[in-house]
């Protein structure tokens, strides 16, 4: 079991961090969770955002969050690395395992956490300030990590995981924020993958993107899931029945309905949630 | 289920319009049906070449009903039961128009039938006709109102239509070698029996749609898996 509290420096000089996908889920057993969410509850001071949710989160899947505004999608995404912590006055009660390891033991440092489980946002947010080159390996130099070849070995290798790769090889000691916004976001989930986490959330990761760029993300998405769990928040209901192999329908707080993308897109069991994906709702 | 009406009130009217073309073909399909058995039965040349001219307007809404299907997937992309229901329409129409294209032949071969004295056999083709009939008004039933074990029943009664249909051949091709005479009005009526039974099979295809519509369910070819 990789252990949460080791810096990534070490787990790279343990050769750990190139074994961090090969994490074995499960034991082996079919379908494989990299996630075990059991009963989850949050708070934000009165407000109850999440009600008592239960779900396993599949390895090597793309898992899709769908629901209205304000049904706690996003707050359901950031409580499985724990940014949901950042907000003041936030509670939470339930487990949640990470390949069978508790993400909320009183021992388990949050920021090793969100290493572990990157984060894609809605708005691309390169650092203003560095080069795309900098931007992509920042993770690992706040970790400690300064060996050059090795740094560049990782560059290349994420922003070519990244679909940016032949892009951007010439011009890597220009601005981040030179680049088009779908080449942005890319260079967001190279940054994320730089520092090899086992799961990439993505919250909304294509909503300020033209279909151009989205469909790269989409297709970058269909590729990194075979190294990656990954899990995205999505109001685009096409692109969840795309992209997604499994979808969790949330509405007020609830995980209302949760299965196969296909079943669920052609025939969902609850009444809630084929009033809401066929636009029914309100 | 009472079903709750889409944000998008255009979506609706999409789907409205597409339900009422589909609706309007069966309603066609099933005149020309009737007009051709009572053209043969009455003899009545008037209704068969009225059974032959309305094929042309269920060819046209076949069309409609692609088009009106096309548009729907490209403008509102829809998902679950609304999905669903605009695939087992693009599906259905064909056996529509085919019920169709039946009743034409149906009526072509009793205008044949009707320059030559009467055969009493053409009354072993009323019960099979009723059988038909009420097969294909059930599945377009049960399609319109979502009602599953109507659709199943029609499935089940397609075996007892192509029974109807063995019989009647064996009895006609048996009259063929007695009487050789009217050889041309028994092949006419044998190959109306065969117009009948295949009404029987578009109406089970329509009924099999019809479950998918309101179950999900893919009832076609029993013991054919599709992979995942």
């Amino acid at each position: 079991m990789e252990n949460l509290l080791m810096p990534t420096s070490e787990r790279i000089a343990e050769g750990g961090v190139e074994q961090l996908a090969e994490v074995p889920p499960n034991g082996g057993t079919a379908p494989a969770s990299t996630f075990q969410v059991k009963n989850m509850s949050i708070w934000y001071g009165e407000k109850r955002a999440i009600q008592d949710v239960t779900m396993d989160i599949a390895t090597n899947a793309v898992t899709a969050i769908i629901g209205p505004s304000g049904c706690g999608k996003s707050t359901f995404l950031r409580a499985l690395n724990r940014m949901h912590e950042l907000t003041p006055r936030t509670r939470m009660e339930g487990t949640v395992l990470l390949n069978g390891e508790d993400l909320y033991s009183s021992t388990v440092d949050p920021t090793v956490v969100r290493r572990r489980v990157g984060m894609v946002f809605q708005k691309s947010n390169p650092f203003p300030t560095m080069t795309i080159g900098e931007n992509v390996v920042i993770g690992l130099r706040l970790n400690g990590v300064h060996d050059q070849k090795f740094l560049n070995e990782r560059l290349e290798k994420s922003l070519r995981m990244a679909a940016l790769w032949d892009e951007v090889k010439d011009d890597l000691n220009k601005p981040g924020t030179s680049l088009s916004g779908g080449q942005q976001q890319r260079l967001c989930i190279a940054r994320t993958l730089a520092v090899e986490p086992d799961v990439v959330l993505m919250d909304e990761p294509c909503s300020a993107l033209d279909p151009i760029a989205t469909a790269k993300i989409e297709e970058l998405i269909s590729e990194l899931k075979t190294k990656y769990t990954i899990v995205t928040v999505t109001h685009n209901m096409q692109q969840a029945g795309r992209i997604s192999d499994f979808t969790a329908f949330f509405y007020l707080g609830r995980l209302v309905e949760f299965g196969v993308t296909t079943s669920i897109f052609t025939n969902p069991k609850e009444r809630q949630t084929e009033d809401y994906i066929t636009g029914r709702f309100g | 289920m009472v079903i709750s009406k889409h944000i998008l009130g255009s979506f609706d009217e999409a789907l409205s319009a597409l339900r009422n073309d589909l609706l309007m073909m069966a309603g066609l399909a099933e005149r020309s049906l009737d007009r051709a058995i009572k053209g043969l039965l009455e003899r009545d040349d008037d209704l068969c070449a009225n059974a032959i001219a309305d094929d042309e307007e269920i060819d046209q809404l076949e069309k409609q009903i692609d088009q009106d299907g096309m548009e729907v997937l490209l403008r509102f992309h829809p998902v679950a039961s609304d999905l669903r229901r605009v695939i087992s329409a693009i599906r259905l129409s064909p056996n529509v128009e085919r019920v169709g294209d039946q009743a034409t032949n149906i009526a072509k071969r009793a205008r044949k039938l009707n320059r030559h004295p009467p055969l009493p056999e053409v009354q072993m083709l009323v019960p099979m006709q009723a059988h038909a009939m009420s097969m294909f008004k059930d599945s377009i039933n049960a399609y319109v109102r979502e009602n599953v074990e109507l659709a199943n029943s029609v499935c089940g009664r397609d075996k007892q239509l192509d029974e109807m249909n063995r019989d009647a051949n064996k009895k006609l091709t048996t009259r063929m070698v007695e009487n050789t005479e009217q050889l041309r009005g028994y092949f006419n009526l044998l190959m109306i029996s065969r117009a009948l039974e295949r009404v029987g099979d578009h109406a089970q295809n329509i009924a099999e749609d019809a479950v998918y519509a309101a179950a999900a369910e893919d009832i076609r070819h029993k013991g054919v898996a599709v992979s995942a």
